[in-house]
């Protein structure tokens, strides 16, 4: 998946910006937001590997006017990540958001639903030895950009990188080998 | 308020904050207490299988995460040549379609008071055949009948088929794809003597120019629509095209916006036509090499709209096809001047000028591409022929990235009610009953003795539900669709529980159309039984059983066989119990080979994903009719329409004139009233109202205003309005400026929502060739309330 230059310029902001914000732990979040908790995270997920829906009022405009490069946090509220996806530019593969990622109006629903969704991470990687980089326990499916969860203001304390710096991500990190969502 | 940790000022953000805290409350509670039930899943345990989507007729390919006995997820199937790997949201949110908290787990019989009480399956399917096998001994087998589905997989079709032709004797077999495909059959069958397109997908990778008729791809074929903007992304020079009745969300993405009157399509074509044939943009080596010219009947009240009363019988309508000529076409075109056609159809010169510039370029490949705005039309066979028409006499058909391409909406309305011949007059593979070797052929093919298969065609859909309120259907069963939410004019077809009539439904949740039955089936759906789609571009996709289904819920064509077993008629389905699907599939494939028609052997799609007809010595083919590509085309290069031996093996251009909608607004009655779907829900609503972010993103029909018509009426967003068409009446809340945009005098109403049933409203006008109804062209006012 290509990247827009844009985008590029925004992942090296991100690079930075983690460098500052990431903590000596290597967890730290981002200074002032609100960090969504595992379960909020789930909410928004019908199972592991589902399309979250929106979280807010989707008529606030174009997605990618927060949705971008390094993500954007607001007080109070928590960050809204920047697209995994890659291209999200205005002429890029994955410009159209709302084909998969729907708001939510709160109605009350129809009829209950008994889907029970595949649970949702964190997952662990594996290690071959103690101290060796974990393998990458989801599938890179239009989440081939590791950086824009793994670092910056989008990414969640669980699962951030403690070198952003390192941008070739899976020099050192494959894929589980075994069928994932 | 807001920390940056980028380069954008927090004035960008101001907006969201104030709506996303009120947002978040009541969606994220009730998600949470809905996760908190999840039971503890070892992911290494998760099984995952190949299954085509069991929602639109793109056919894209789905991985099925199953964990103990549950589908439990599903991902995008990289390794599918449709989708690549992409869903949409329908698609991403399939699970949820087996596990609404109302599935039918019992077979249920009406009582007296009109409640339903469980029963057994024997006590069901005893009553399905001594009804059936009372009503053919005394009514004889025109008083029986069976109504599925472009859903049905094709073993339910198969099965519905030979149960219904080859064991009730009659022909009274439908599918609802009546109501959504027809004309694009009969377009097919009209010109190129077989139905389904020369085209496929690649189109959409290789073409230069796409013109969309009638068709908001952008949330009806989301993942077909991606592919296109892909191909634009990597070839700029790329146009797409939205020809229209109101703006959507496809709109957005068109470079070439052009908004008709309703109706008007068929002038439109026309008024391209005439430019082309006048400037000589046309290709006559092809047109010498593999067209010929015809002409049917155009008289208005000779082919009527079979909807009004004075009307209603004209539906008998046979078209008769007379040879035509290319020098008679630039005469009949002379009506269809730029100037002429802009007045007709309210687009602009300049515009029918671009189109025809479009289709004339003749160095640069060109795919239509239309789904229900032309179907749904009561003149959709002929809009069908004009387009197919642009494309013969351009030459830009059997080229990849030139060919019209018609959408489909339903996963199987290809696979099986097409291929199948789910209908009132078609037998697998292209053949029908009106044809006395057809019907011996399958006679032969089904061991059944030679006369045994009834040469007169049965009720055709709409026909069947006046039939069913007249008396004259008196036993029917209907499977997999929900008709008392999709008919048009559906008050028309209303029933009472003591009309003496005995109506059969199996469905996997209740709707209004169970609301109707007599007795109700619990149906296996999507991965709860082995199964078998047939997608837009002739793809057959085979999935495996993953789950059982919920109680004691069975697959349609199981339901069938056993009532078929119980009627004597258990020769018809000779199979073990335990491994009927293949010799099933096996002996449906035996119609088709060596036909064109070949379909790949079951084995064969077990371990594809998919394989596209004709598929000879296991390879399949892409480009029908296309040298090079169909292993039934012996010439060098071009194309061969070696189906087509009725027109000496070329195809035939029609020449089809504009007649106006069967009714239009008037001082009564101000408004157009168009119908349609949601990207968020498919068809009547019954699978993707059950899943909860889907119903959650659009939970309710609405009306789209234009903002001028609103203004004028003093409404605004989120008020109540009522509208009232001749037949019916409705409130709904208003839209304004949302996700689709029609322009002033037109309203937009989607009908997947039971409760805010527009088909209340619709007309039942049809297309008299397909007898396909029009429900995107009937007049309303609006109502304070």
């Amino acid at each position: 998946m290509r990247r827009s230059s844009r985008a590029r310029v925004g992942l090296g902001v991100a690079a930075i910006a983690g460098l500052v914000l990431v903590s000596a732990c290597g967890t730290g979040a981002p200074s002032g937001a609100v960090a969504r908790s595992t379960g909020e995270r789930a909410a928004g997920r019908a199972y592991d590997g589902a399309p979250p829906t929106i979280p807010h009022d989707a008529a606030v405009g174009a997605c990618v006017t927060c949705h971008d490069g390094d993500g954007t946090a607001i007080d109070g509220i928590g960050v809204a990540p920047a697209s995994p996806h890659g291209d999200t530019a205005a002429d890029g593969a994955f410009r159209r958001c709302r084909q998969c990622h729907v708001a939510q109006t709160g109605a009350t629903l129809l009829v209950a639903s008994r889907f029970t969704g595949l649970p949702q991470g964190p997952w662990q990687g594996s290690r071959a030895t103690p101290g060796a980089p974990p393998t990458i326990p989801h599938t890179l499916q239009l989440r081939g950009e590791c950086l824009t969860c793994h670092a910056g203001s989008g990414a969640r304390a669980e699962i951030r990188t403690t070198h952003p710096e390192r941008t070739r991500c899976r020099q050192c990190h494959v894929p589980d080998s075994a069928p994932m969502p | 308020m807001t920390s940056r940790v980028g380069r954008r000022t927090f004035l960008k953000m101001a907006g969201v904050a104030g709506p996303a805290v009120a947002a978040y409350s009541c969606a994220d509670q009730e998600e949470a207490v809905r996760l908190g039930n999840t039971a503890p899943v070892d992911r290494a345990s998760v099984t995952w299988d190949k299954a085509p989507c069991r929602f639109c007729g793109t056919g894209c390919g789905v991985m099925v995460g199953v964990e103990q006995g549950r589908v439990v997820a599903v991902r995008g199937d990289e390794a599918s040549p449709v989708n690549k790997g992409l869903l949409c949201v329908k698609g991403y949110h399939l699970p949820g379609l087996l596990y609404g908290a109302d599935r039918l787990l019992y077979p249920q019989r009406r009582q007296p008071d009109g409640t339903f009480a469980r029963i057994s399956w024997d006590e069901a399917l005893d009553l399905i055949a001594s009804t059936f096998g009372e009503t053919l001994k005394q009514h004889g087998p025109g008083a029986v009948g069976m109504y599925g589905s472009g859903q049905w997989t094709v073993f339910d079709g198969y099965a519905a088929q030979k149960w219904v032709k080859g064991g009730l004797k009659s022909n009274n077999l439908e599918p609802n794809a009546r109501l959504c495909m027809a004309s694009a059959v009969s377009g097919f069958i009209t010109q190129f003597q077989s139905d389904e397109p020369m085209g496929c997908y690649e189109d959409l990778d290789a073409g230069d120019d796409f013109v969309l008729w009638g068709n908001n791809m952008a949330e009806m074929h989301p993942v077909l629509f991606s592919r296109m903007l892909e191909t634009r992304r990597l070839k700029p020079a790329t146009r797409i095209v939205d020809i229209a009745t109101r703006r959507t969300p496809t709109t957005d993405y068109a470079d070439l916006h052009v908004l008709f009157k309703p109706g008007t399509d068929l002038a439109l074509a026309n008024g391209i036509l005439h430019l082309l044939v006048a400037s000589g943009r046309i290709h006559l080596p092809f047109i010498a090499e593999n067209v010929v010219f015809r002409r049917g009947i155009e008289d208005l009240k000779t082919i009527g709209y079979g909807c009004f009363d004075e009307q209603a019988e004209r539906y008998t309508f046979e078209d008769q096809a007379q040879p035509s000529s290319l020098d008679e076409l630039t005469t009949f075109l002379a009506d269809y001047t730029p100037e002429q056609v802009s007045e007709t159809t309210g687009v602009p010169v300049t515009q029918i000028h671009a189109l025809a510039n479009i289709y004339g370029d003749l160095a640069r490949g060109t795919v239509s591409l239309w789904c229900m705005g032309v179907n749904q039309h009561t003149r959709g066979t002929w809009m069908n022929n004009l387009i197919n028409d642009l494309h013969l006499i351009t030459g830009k058909i059997c080229r990849p990235g030139a060919n019209p391409l018609s959408l489909t909406g339903q996963p199987s309305a290809c696979g099986t009610a097409r291929e199948v011949g789910t209908s009132n007059n078609r037998l697998p593979a292209d053949m029908v009953v009106t044809n006395p070797e057809h019907r011996a052929e399958a006679e032969r093919i089904w061991k059944l003795p030679a006369g045994t298969i009834s040469a007169q065609p049965g009720y055709h859909a709409v026909d069947m539900f006046r039939a069913l309120k007249r008396g004259d259907l008196k036993a029917l069963w209907i499977q997999t669709t929900n008709p008392w939410v999709t008919l048009p004019n559906r008050s028309r077809f209303d029933r009472t529980p003591d009309d003496g009539r005995f109506v059969v439904v199996s469905d996997i949740y209740p709707t209004p159309t169970t609301a109707m039955a007599d007795l109700i089936l619990p149906a296996a759906a999507w991965v709860e039984r082995e199964g078998v789609y047939g997608n837009t571009e002739r793809r057959t996709q085979q999935w495996n059983k993953m789950v059982d289904p919920p109680g004691e819920a069975r697959e349609d064509a199981w339901q069938i066989i056993e009532v078929a077993r119980r009627m004597g008629m258990g020769h018809l389905f000779p199979w073990p119990d335990d491994a009927w699907h293949e010799p099933m599939f096996e002996e449906y494939r035996s119609f088709g080979l060596d036909h064109g028609k070949d379909l790949a052997s079951y084995q064969q799609l077990k371990s594809t994903r998919g394989m596209r007809w004709p598929v000879v010595n296991g390879k399949e083919t892409p480009y029908r009719y296309t040298a090079g590509y169909d292993p039934y085309v012996k010439k060098a290069r071009g194309a061969h329409f070696y189906k087509a031996t009725g027109y000496g093996e070329k195809a035939a251009f029609f020449l089809r004139p504009y007649h106006p909608p069967a009714e239009s607004p008037d001082g009564e009655y101000p408004l157009w009233l168009s119908t349609g779907r949601v990207l968020e829900h498919w068809h009547s609503g019954s699978m993707t109202r059950r899943i909860p972010q889907l119903h959650q993103a659009v939970p309710n029909a609405y009306v789209e205003m234009n903002r001028a018509d609103a203004d004028a009426f003093g409404v605004k967003k989120g008020d109540r309005v009522r509208l009232v068409s001749r037949r019916g009446r409705l409130e709904l809340p208003v839209e304004i400026d949302a996700r689709g945009r029609p322009p002033q005098g037109t309203v937009f109403v989607p009908f997947f929502d039971e409760s805010l049933l527009i088909n209340l409203l619709t007309l039942d006008a049809m297309d008299n060739i397909s007898k396909q109804p029009d429900y995107k062209k009937c007049a309303v006012r609006l109502e304070r309330v």
